[in-house]
């Protein structure tokens, strides 16, 4: 009797136990499914591949700071200046794509194919990450502290290029943000293209599991011969590039670059990456799980706009859903 | 952190200090005084006309606490800046107000330590300006109030401004004329948390309420920002209902709407109104995209507060509210607007 | 008669999801007694104790403190009933001072509810001076040694002046001078009537100073004997269930040249002017007290910390080693001391920790070999007999001695000629310890050479094939195999060994 009794509470705590394994690792994705299901069929224009690519183009910018902040939150940092930093990419870039009638024209007589303000956003993006991980590598200056620096200089810098939105850009450009391949959004090719890359370089390179490595124990992975200084510096490197890229995502989005550009965005993108199971300790998370999260993130606006909530009843779900996000990581870790 | 912060603002001033130190302004002066002069409206009450005889060249210093980083401030600090420099004998100082109320505050004492003659605000926060007012006034520092009208203007207190319902008024009536009375109308707010953004709204809404046949659907904020007005309207579109025309606080989210309308294929189906007049849309309108505008008069709003502040510490005679009206902008007169 | 124990706990059960952590399990603790208990890691020891102070709450069963039976939910009442625990991992508030770390949540409180700071640093003086240990109240925690550290935890635990002490693996990081004075401590409290829980691995203690012992092994309650009936061997069955023939399984391997050739190593004030050859087969033990400088030997050598003079030879060339990288490349492996604070990465899994140091021999055109690694990953597994449900497992969630394993295994992986074993067996329970012990020797006979550190003499004698003994950042004596005693080594170690030295 007791043997039999025994099994089955084993048999019960064995299901209990799967069911809970696997809401710990797909919780979010069903998260987001129930909204998908909720708001198709709360709003007639919701489930639409229009719409579909409507949110991921919204998110697009976002997201691809979201990849770059997941990678260093593994790695156990933070990225605090990606919104500084797009929008000093942005004013850069749009300065080099401005046709010669623009109001706001910069460089009057300048003609350059559009791969210099695209170069100049990416390096520039680059340059900001390179300065982050060099200070945080070389001068033990703590992650926070360092890119907190960055947040108030790329912002200052940005100002002081154009304290204007510099507008009216060459149709090459606006491409980049409005432009279709095949009826896809081109921001929406950006973004699944970066993922899928970022996913590969985490999983597959030797780099990308030392960026796992440096997070889940920094004086381990040194010892186990690990060069520690350039893959902090690679992986804030590669933050600061994905900043560009979506300055010049959003500014060709909407044909104008704007040094007020992005403020806020650092968190939105943090809270993407948590959302998405990425753990604040360092050590654990995925590029996918950072998509779904920022997903969640553009659903929830665009779902409720749809629906005419209060806009101020948006922010609060949004906060809700980050805190709840946090609980689940917490109860999975313990 | 902090001192970064200072750091790169510090050089964005002096960047354009040197700028305008090269380039501008001398010819704006003239025009400017009258201009505030013909534009005062009523509300007359003289404030301080019991000061010390009138001296016209007599030095003056003048301290301005501000917002820098916003698009259209900018353009109002430039036309102070010019302004200033064009007149003999004064000095005007800018400190970042950050839209803090209490550092704001802290610059004011700071500027009546220092012994200015006269102090322009504008209020991070209009419902909190008592604190400030109370100190120029125990200093004996003529205060002038620039855009953003306080909450409580007591006697002796200057203010220089456009009325931000005349704002969504304007825009409103134009829309609802071509709108022949009838429709649907959505609202882009600015930040809610402004006055601008709540007034111009509360105007729009005065209009719409005198005609029964139009309707607002729908409202939320953009945040003043252009790629969030784009992701607005984008989804509004995409929800299906019927919409006849856009009431954006401000030009840069009115901008964001047309750059979606654009992408659904319904350019032209859509009135679209915005806030501001700036190049940008300008431009919009140039193309034919824009339908409406209003603008604001920074560089009236500006030479009108610098002006008021060095007459208050000369002790001219000067108007205690002066009004700065916003201006229509359409198809038809825009070219008058652009540099 | 129940009035002779201070702790009854019957038929304790605790589950967790998928594992029964305990299953009906017995403790009785007689006042006045040293009670061992004692069990491979994951034997339920920790949940046993954990239950007792409140951290679980049991399935089943009861528990009977001083002849009165008690709930137990939470360690503050476990605390105030008088019963205080003296952890495994130290937990130190690192910037605050010893007083205020023994008396943190219990501060004496003057007028005005202010902390009375004299009262409470006096207290700590005196307390510390009836247990003989030699450290100032005012000193902040993170400038103690290890040692001190764990002298003022024990000092904590007794100061509650508690009914029931429990004592888990006090000895892990302190040196046999301070095992004696623990030692008298413990007996003092015997006299007194307090009961004793003493978990620990290591067998020479627990015939010192034990008076009954329990075993338990895979959650069950196995057996209570006293301590003077029974002997290493049948307690080992006992833990193990099955005899271990020998604990340290040292086999003869051929000695070939000299791989590692260390001369005038100095780290300015830690490490002074160390000298040594290591051999190809050969297992050299590195001995000495705590803070002698063997670690600080190990750290310069693999480039973890700066050298300031000396030469390191590999191979007959001299090499410049900056860094651990610089180290790989030069075929050493280290297995650190501290397993969870430089060696497995927690929250990875078991693959990652195994292939982070020989990653980069798995890429092809930049990209890893899955496939490859997956069977490197299988094979090890099954070479070192490394209990794990999954590669996908984290580490974290594996026992001491499988994660050791794993460590092992990362570092073989990297095909080193030289090892250098830290402590290889600290904190891991007998039956993966003797597993380390003859993956050691194996590893020798295939030309392997190795350095092992370690504090267990016992370890020290029955795997070196010479012993070096550090005192004081020098070597202070070095003994071949069979001149190796466990009064040499000692000798050396307090600075007396120079007579006796090669």
């Amino acid at each position: 009797m007791a043997v039999k009794a025994s099994a089955e509470t084993q048999s019960k705590s064995q299901t209990w136990e799967r069911i809970n394994g696997f809401l710990n690792k797909y919780g979010i994705v069903i998260i987001l499914l129930a909204m998908f299901i909720a708001f198709s069929l709360l709003s007639e224009g919701f489930f639409t591949t229009r719409n579909i690519f409507n949110i991921i183009r919204q998110i697009s910018f976002m997201g691809l700071i979201a990849i770059g902040v997941t990678m260093v939150i593994i790695t156990g940092g933070i990225d605090l200046g990606s919104g500084s930093v797009l929008a000093l990419a942005a004013v850069v870039a749009t300065s080099l794509a401005q046709i010669q009638t623009s109001a706001t024209l910069k460089y009057p007589g300048l003609i350059v194919p559009v791969i210099v303000p695209i170069g100049a956003a990416l390096a520039i993006g680059a340059l900001t990450g390179v300065i982050n991980g060099s200070l945080i590598a070389k001068f033990k200056i703590p992650p926070f502290i360092a890119t907190l620096g960055m947040m108030t200089v790329a912002r200052g810098f940005a100002l002081i290029y154009s304290n204007k939105p510099l507008s009216q850009l060459t149709p090459e450009y606006n491409f980049i943000g409005q432009g279709e391949i095949f009826g896809v959004p081109f921001p929406v090719i950006i973004l699944i293209t970066v993922a899928i890359l970022a996913h590969i370089m985490l999983n597959n390179v030797p780099f990308g599991r030392y960026i796992y490595a440096l997070g889940g124990n920094e004086q381990a992975a040194r010892i186990s011969g690990v060069n520690i200084d350039r893959v902090k510096i690679g992986v804030y490197t590669i933050a600061g590039l994905l900043s560009g890229l979506a300055g010049l995502v959003v500014s060709s989005r909407v044909g104008s670059g704007q040094p007020g550009q992005g403020v806020g965005i650092e968190l939105d993108a943090i809270a993407a990456a948590v959302i998405g199971g990425t753990s604040l300790s360092g050590g654990i998370g995925t590029i996918w799980g950072t998509i779904v999260g920022a997903l969640i993130i553009g659903v929830l606006d665009n779902g409720l706009i749809l629906l005419n909530v209060d806009q101020y009843w948006i922010t609060i779900v949004k906060g809700s859903i980050i805190v709840v996000a946090v609980i689940i990581d917490q109860r999975k870790n313990r | 952190m902090s001192f970064k912060k200072y750091l790169s603002i510090a050089l964005t001033l002096l960047v354009v200090l040197a700028t305008f130190a090269g380039c501008a302004a001398p010819a704006a002066a003239p025009a400017a005084a009258p201009a505030a002069e013909e534009a005062a409206a009523t509300e007359a009450a003289p404030a301080e006309a019991e000061a010390a005889p009138a001296d016209a060249s007599a030095p003056v210093k003048v301290g301005v606490t501000m917002l820098f980083d916003d698009r259209w401030l900018t353009d109002m600090r430039e036309a102070m800046q010019a302004y200033g420099a064009a007149q003999p004998g004064v000095e005007v100082t800018f400190v970042d107000s950050k839209e803090d109320v209490a550092v704001q505050l802290g610059q004011v004492e700071n500027f009546i330590t220092q012994g200015v003659d006269a102090i322009v605000v504008v209020p991070a926060n209009t419902d909190a300006t008592d604190p400030m007012t109370q100190a120029a006034v125990d200093a004996g520092i003529p205060l002038v109030y620039v855009n953003r009208k306080p909450a409580n203007l007591p006697e002796g207190i200057a203010y220089v401004g456009s009325d931000s319902i005349d704002a969504g008024i304007m825009q409103m009536e134009w829309i609802a004329e071509k709108l022949g009375g009838k429709g649907n109308i959505v609202i882009m707010n600015g930040n809610l948390s402004q006055e601008a953004a709540q007034m111009r709204t509360a105007g729009v809404k005065q209009v719409a309420e005198n005609f029964p046949d139009i309707a607002i659907t729908k409202e939320q904020s953009g945040n003043w920002q252009r790629d969030e007005g784009l992701a607005l309207m984008e989804n509004w579109l995409q929800s299906g209902d019927q919409i006849d025309a856009v009431a954006a606080n401000n030009d840069e989210m009115a901008i964001g709407a047309i750059a979606a309308i654009d992408a659904a294929g319904k350019l032209g189906e859509i009135i679209v109104g915005g806030v501001d007049a700036s190049a940008d849309a300008l431009a919009e309108m140039d193309a034919g995209r824009l339908d409406v505008t209003v603008f604001q008069n920074a560089v009236g709003q500006g030479e009108g507060g610098i002006a008021t502040a060095i007459a208050l510490a000369r002790g001219e005679p000067v108007e205690q509210v002066v009004w700065i009206p916003y201006e229509l902008v359409t198809p038809e007169n825009y070219k008058d607007y652009m540099k | 008669m129940d009035q002779d124990n201070v702790l009854v706990m019957e038929h304790i059960s605790k589950s967790f999801p998928g594992v029964k952590a305990l299953s009906d399990v017995h403790l009785t603790v007689r006042r006045g007694t040293v009670h061992a208990l004692m069990g491979e890691n994951g034997a339920g020891k920790s949940t046993l104790m954990k239950v007792l102070i409140g951290m679980y709450i049991p399935d089943e069963g009861s528990i009977s403190f001083l002849g009165n039976p008690v709930k137990i939910e939470n360690t503050q009442q476990a605390l105030r009933m008088g019963i205080s625990m003296i952890h495994q991992e130290l937990s130190p508030e690192p910037y605050m001072t010893v007083a205020e770390n023994i008396y943190l949540g219990r501060e004496p409180v003057g007028r005005l509810g202010l902390i009375d700071k004299k009262k409470m640093v006096a207290d700590t003086r005196a307390l510390l001076e009836r247990l003989e240990i030699n450290i100032n109240p005012n000193a902040v925690m993170r400038t103690l040694s290890v040692a001190n550290t764990q002298m003022v935890e024990i000092a904590k635990a007794i100061s509650y002046d508690s009914s029931l002490i429990i004592m888990d693996e006090p000895t892990s990081a302190i040196t046999e001078r301070e095992v004696a004075q623990l030692f008298r401590m413990i007996r003092t409290l015997r006299e007194q009537g307090v009961g004793i829980i003493y978990i620990t691995h290591k067998m020479d203690e627990v015939f010192q100073i034990a008076d009954e012992i329990t075993v338990l092994r895979d959650g069950q309650y196995i057996a209570t004997v006293p301590a003077a009936q029974t002997d290493r061997n049948s307690l080992i069955a006992m833990m193990v269930g099955r005899e271990l023939t020998n604990l340290f399984p040292k086999e003869d391997a051929p000695i070939g040249e000299v791989v590692l050739s260390v001369r005038n190593l100095t780290r300015n004030g830690i490490v002074h002017d160390v000298s040594f050859d290591l051999r190809r087969g050969e297992i050299l033990g590195l001995s000495g007290l705590m803070g002698a400088g063997r670690t600080e030997v190990i750290e310069g050598i693999f480039g973890i910390k700066p050298i300031d003079a000396g030469t390191i030879t590999i191979m007959g060339k001299e090499v410049q080693i900056k860094s651990p990288t610089d180290a790989i490349r030069h075929g050493m492996a280290l297995l650190t001391e501290d397993r969870k604070l430089t060696g497995i990465m927690g929250v990875l899994s078991v693959r990652d920790n195994m292939m982070i140091a020989s990653l980069e021999s798995y890429a092809k055109a930049g990209f890893l070999n899955k496939k490859i690694i997956n069977e490197t990953c299988a094979r090890e597994k099954t070479r070192l007999e490394l209990k794990t449900p999954s590669m996908d497992q984290l580490i974290r969630n594996l026992s001491g001695g499988n994660q050791q394993k794993v460590l092992v295994s990362r570092w073989l992986l990297t095909v080193p000629e030289i090892l250098i074993l830290d402590e290889p067996t600290r904190g891991i329970d007998v039956g993966a310890k003797s597993e380390i012990h003859r993956l050691m020797s194996k590893l020798a006979q295939e030309g392997k050479a190795i350095i092992m550190i370690s504090s267990e003499l016992p370890e020290i004698l029955g795997m070196s094939d010479r012993v070096l003994v550090m005192h004081d950042g020098r070597v202070g004596g070095e003994f071949a195999r069979k001149d190796a005693t466990q009064e040499n080594i000692m000798r050396a170690a307090t600075g007396q060994g120079e007579v006796a030295a090669v």
